[in-house]
């Protein structure tokens, strides 16, 4: 597990809407769909994924409803809501900023080059 | 939109909580069988599957709490758990919670009860839709605040104004209600109403409809009835075919076209109207072609309401209104001059209307809060006293880790439950003092009621005041209690540690029981003497052996003439009768609810300008026979007598008071006045009748005039008879009489005198004193277990004192001395302070009953009853504390 990238936090909450806005998932689909998008280089501690979860859900970006598994198990499956829905776009631009300008600030290579900032 | 998601996803999993929980173990289950599966699917054995899974999940219970956390159950749980606690503490300590929650409940029920009693006389919004939208425009004149507005000026206000969604007028009205044709009407109260009434109230029929705007519009035309609906439930037998059908109103034929709904009970407190008719129809009910209400612009009998557009202030829609009534000024000079108009709300206008309600009320809920704070205070002191025997408890709680705030939320959480228990027992003792309240009733066969009863608005009014009572008062012993002394809380586990700053809140919070406690008896004891002084001195009037009937000649379609010929027969006949001394008329019966007031101007003050030369008084018409069928006497000059007949010169009475008034020191006899300004009313004063009671005993000094019956014709007229024997004995006697007279002609509330002066008169302020006795009560019951309490505390928290003080020589007398005095202290301190405020409460309450006695004697009375009384419940703890045994007690230590 060593290569693999720990979590920022509250990126979990983001992670969970972007997962789930591809698709009406179950916790688990939840799980395995982070770690299959970000090509296994994220692992989440799995029972921590559903503090997260309930967390999402209380604030009504997402909402539950039981159903049957592909392994025919009854399951509770999450889906975006439209709330949800701008929390997630709002909340990608936020990042996308603060990933560019955190990202700006580490590329700079000398004091000139901070000064000219 | 956030915040509406928390609190139903918070709410969802507090209501079905097991089955959230359900869902969420299945959940969690559901996770790890599917890993377990997916690993067994890679190769893993089964058990080193399941195992994997439940590894790689990490500790369930942890995260299932996190889970929990996240729905922010955590401290709803720990509140559960606290008030559960709590609930064990307080079974465990049943003689402290017994008292508690009693002084909390008594406190409580105090209140609710004056809340439901204030609910119904004033506080009650409309009966109507989106009650906070409608305002009420009121005329207002130099020398009128609150006065009606004519049919003209409603017309122009309705079709030049953008402010509202409608303007209603409607005026109270008497009607002659008969179900079928032929049979003898019922005199019953109804209301003239604009054809948009129901529309803009939001109060349309729940059967039938309401009236169509086309049938407000042609004068005498639709003759179409809206019954109201307690009415139709209890004189129709809620039969649904009434409607379409006919019915008759002063005689003449009228539709039933709906009937309003339950809910609306008319446009104020206490009058329930019968029936709704158009105003449009008022000329052809009242027959009198002489009072055109409709088309005179001077006339101001209506009351207008308007429903506010939604967006428009009450400010804009006042300018709106005063810029249209100075147009009117403009354009009609004479009837207009100085006429404007003020918009108000509900509240305000009840207020103004009723002032002397609004006062009493305000006195006695003013009075029901210090009854509350005495109760309060008792439980603080509870409180302060139980934080202070568990400092153990708390000081081990502090030094094995809990948090301060977390020891506070605990401790709230027991005054919470001490509060939720006082609130469910104040229900009951509140449901019997609104039962006792209900007993009031207004003396007239009108549909008045005072509607009191415990609803949700009562209710919740409970709930508010005990749950903010319990955590204003208990906050600052739970705080306190937090604040404990670890080493010295575990070291002497509780018992006496002497810190003299525990005891100075305490004796503040009983000295100021005492004080509050004072002041409320002193209030009822200066109230209930003025009453009895009042009562012993008589209203001024006689009440025995007379009977009162009622009549309005107008319903059965009488003109000016034949009705003063009506009165003649009718007094004559009656005087003839055997077994009737006396017989007068009178358009108001002495204390009434409804009274008559008059504008007028004295001579001396003709020249001056005109808002500065009118006053209102309260007036009576009255026909000749009527000083001495009241026994009223008449102090100079004569009372009126036949001579005073419409042609004869016009003549009033005085009252000494008026006299006075208008002419200090002089004969009043042979001045002057004039009615409403009006040069062509001219009137001679020919006597000065003694003052008596007029509005309600106990009212200050009342200007009151009297005008002939024959000069002055009035159709709703009350026959007085002063009887010989049993009053009520003759009443089929005069039925007869009176239907030899006119058989169609309606006969109400006849009832004796006596028992119209009981239930009117006396009824009301009888209720007043009883319910501040029994507030006074309450706060001496409930001081007493304070000082008690604290006494006994104190007592017991001194043992060791007391036994050394014994071994060393003090006898058991002087013991008893030394708790007395600390008693005796405490109890001056509150006299020291209520003495004076029982003055300054007296003056308040003077106010409210716009009197000027003052009963020093009261506290002659009370002080010594009162120390005899708190000073027995300090014996009992001194006479405890000298039997303490200084042997054993030196022993314990």
């Amino acid at each position: 597990m060593g290569n693999q990238a720990d979590l920022l936090q509250g990126t979990l909450d983001l992670l969970i809407l972007k997962a789930v806005s591809l698709g009406p998932l179950h916790g688990y689909g939840v799980l395995l769909r982070i770690q299959q998008i970000s090509g296994q280089q994220l692992e989440i501690q799995q029972g921590s994924l559903y503090p997260a979860l309930y967390r999402v859900e209380h604030q009504g970006w997402i909402t539950s409803e039981w159903g049957e598994s592909e392994n025919n198990r009854k399951a509770k499956f999450y889906r975006l809501t439209a709330a949800g829905q701008r929390q997630l776009r709002s909340e990608t631009e936020k990042w996308n900023r603060m990933s560019s300008l955190i990202g700006g600030i580490l590329d700079i290579k000398s004091l000139k080059e901070a000064e000219e900032l | 939109m956030k915040l509406l998601a928390c609190v139903k996803s918070w709410l969802s999993w507090i209501l079905h909580r097991r089955q959230r929980e359900m869902e969420m173990e299945d959940e969690v289950l559901f996770h790890l069988q599917t890993f377990a599966d997916d690993l067994i699917r890679k190769g893993s054995a089964p058990e080193e599957a399941t195992r994997r899974a439940r590894l790689e999940f990490g500790g369930v219970e942890s995260h299932k709490d996190a889970m929990r956390n996240s729905i922010g159950l955590r401290w709803w749980d720990d509140f559960c758990g606290d008030l559960r606690f709590a609930a064990r503490i307080m079974v465990r300590n049943p003689a402290f919670s017994v008292v508690a929650v009693l002084s909390l409940a008594v406190g409580i029920g105090v209140n609710s009860t004056l809340f439901s009693l204030a609910d119904a006389l004033v506080l009650r919004p409309l009966s109507v839709a989106h009650p906070a939208e409608v305002v009420t425009l009121v005329g207002k004149s130099p020398s009128e605040s609150g006065g009606g507005v004519s049919y003209p000026d409603y017309r122009d206000f309705r079709d030049r104004s953008q402010s509202f969604d409608g303007l209603v007028a409607f005026t109270t009205n008497s009607f002659a209600f008969a179900a079928k044709t032929g049979d003898l009407p019922d005199v019953e109260s109804g209301m003239l109403v604009s054809g948009n009434f129901f529309h803009v109230l939001g109060v349309e029929p729940d059967s039938g409809r309401g009236f169509r705007p086309d049938e407000d519009e042609v004068p005498g035309r639709d003759a179409v009835v809206v019954l109201g609906h307690d009415f139709w439930g209890k004189h129709l037998g809620a039969d649904p075919t009434i409607i379409g059908r006919s019915v008759t109103l002063n005689g003449i034929p009228f539709t039933v076209i709906g009937v309003a709904p339950k809910r609306f009970t008319g446009t104020n407190q206490y009058l329930r109207p019968a029936m709704f008719v158009p105003l449009m129809m008022f000329q052809k009910l009242a027959a009198n072609p002489d009072w055109k209400m409709l088309s005179q612009r001077d006339d101001r009998e209506l009351e207008v309401k308007g429903r506010l557009k939604p967006g428009v202030s009450l400010t804009q829609a006042r300018a709106e209104l005063v810029t249209i009534a100075a147009a009117l000024q403009r354009a009609y000079p004479v009837t207009n001059r100085d006429q404007s108009v003020a918009l108000m709300t509900e509240m305000q206008v009840r207020t103004l209307r009723d002032p002397s309600s609004v006062a009493l009320l305000a006195m006695l809920m003013t009075l029901a809060a210090l009854v509350l704070l005495v109760s309060c205070a008792n439980l603080a002191n509870l409180l302060l006293c139980r934080a202070r025997a568990r400092s153990g408890e708390i000081a081990i709680r502090l030094a094995i880790g809990a948090g301060r705030t977390r020891l506070i939320r605990q401790l709230m959480a027991e005054s919470l439950a001490i509060g939720l228990a006082g609130c469910a027992v104040s229900l009951p003792l509140a449901v019997a003092g609104v039962t006792f309240l209900s007993r009031v009733k207004i003396p007239s066969d009108l549909p008045l009621v005072i509607s009191i009863k415990m609803d949700q608005r009562a209710m919740l009014f409970s709930v508010a005041a005990s749950v903010l009572s319990v955590v204003f008062f208990g906050l600052v012993p739970a705080v306190q209690a937090s604040r404990a002394d670890l080493v010295g809380g575990l070291k002497t586990g509780g018992a006496d540690r002497g810190r003299k700053h525990w005891f100075w809140g305490r004796n503040t919070l009983v000295a100021g029981q005492v004080a509050l406690s004072l002041v409320l008896m002193m209030t009822a004891t200066m109230l209930y003497r003025g009453f009895q002084s009042k009562l012993i001195a008589g209203p001024g009037f006689r009440t025995d052996h007379l009977l009162l009937m009622s009549f309005d000649p107008e319903l059965a379609h009488y003109k000016d003439p034949q009705i003063q010929q009506f009165y003649q027969q009718l007094t004559d006949s009656i005087r003839s009768l055997p077994g009737v001394r006396s017989a007068a008329l009178t358009e108001v019966v002495p204390t009434a609810p409804a009274q008559h007031q008059q504008e007028i101007v004295a001579e001396n003050y003709y020249t001056l300008p005109r808002d500065r030369s009118t006053r209102t008084v309260w007036a009576d018409i009255v026909g000749d026979g009527y000083f001495q069928t009241m026994g009223i006497p008449v102090l100079s000059g004569r009372s009126f007598d036949t001579n005073d007949s419409a042609t004869a010169p016009k003549v009033a009475i005085v009252n000494e008071v008026l006299a006075r008034h208008y002419w200090p020191n002089q004969n009043a006899i042979g001045k002057h006045l004039r009615l409403n300004d009006d040069k062509s009313r001219e009137l001679e004063i020919v006597g000065v009748a003694n003052a008596s009671t007029y509005l309600r005993l106990g009212e200050g000094p009342t200007e009151f005039l009297y005008l002939p019956l024959a000069q002055n014709t009035h159709s709703h007229i009350t026959l007085l008879v002063q009887t010989s024997g049993d009053a009520m004995r003759l009443v089929p006697a005069l039925r007869d009489s009176v239907r030899k007279l006119d058989a169609s002609l309606p006969i109400y509330d006849v009832r004796a005198m006596s028992d119209f002066y009981e239930q009117g008169a006396v009824g009301l302020p009888r209720m007043i004193n009883q319910v501040v006795g029994a507030m006074g009560l309450v706060a001496l019951v409930l001081t007493l277990v304070g000082l008690y309490g604290l006494m006994s505390y104190s007592v017991a928290r001194r043992t060791r004192e007391i036994g050394i003080r014994m071994a060393i020589g003090a006898n058991r007398a002087s013991v008893v001395l030394m708790i007395l005095c600390q008693g005796l202290t405490l109890i001056l301190a509150g006299l020291a302070i209520g003495i004076p405020a029982s003055f300054a409460a007296e003056k308040g309450v003077n106010a409210v009953f716009s009197s000027t006695s003052s009963d020093p004697f009261a506290l002659v009375i009370v002080v010594p009853l009162f120390l005899a009384v708190t000073m027995l419940a300090v014996w009992l703890p001194a006479r405890r504390a000298a039997r303490v045994d200084p042997v054993s007690t030196l022993r314990n230590e």
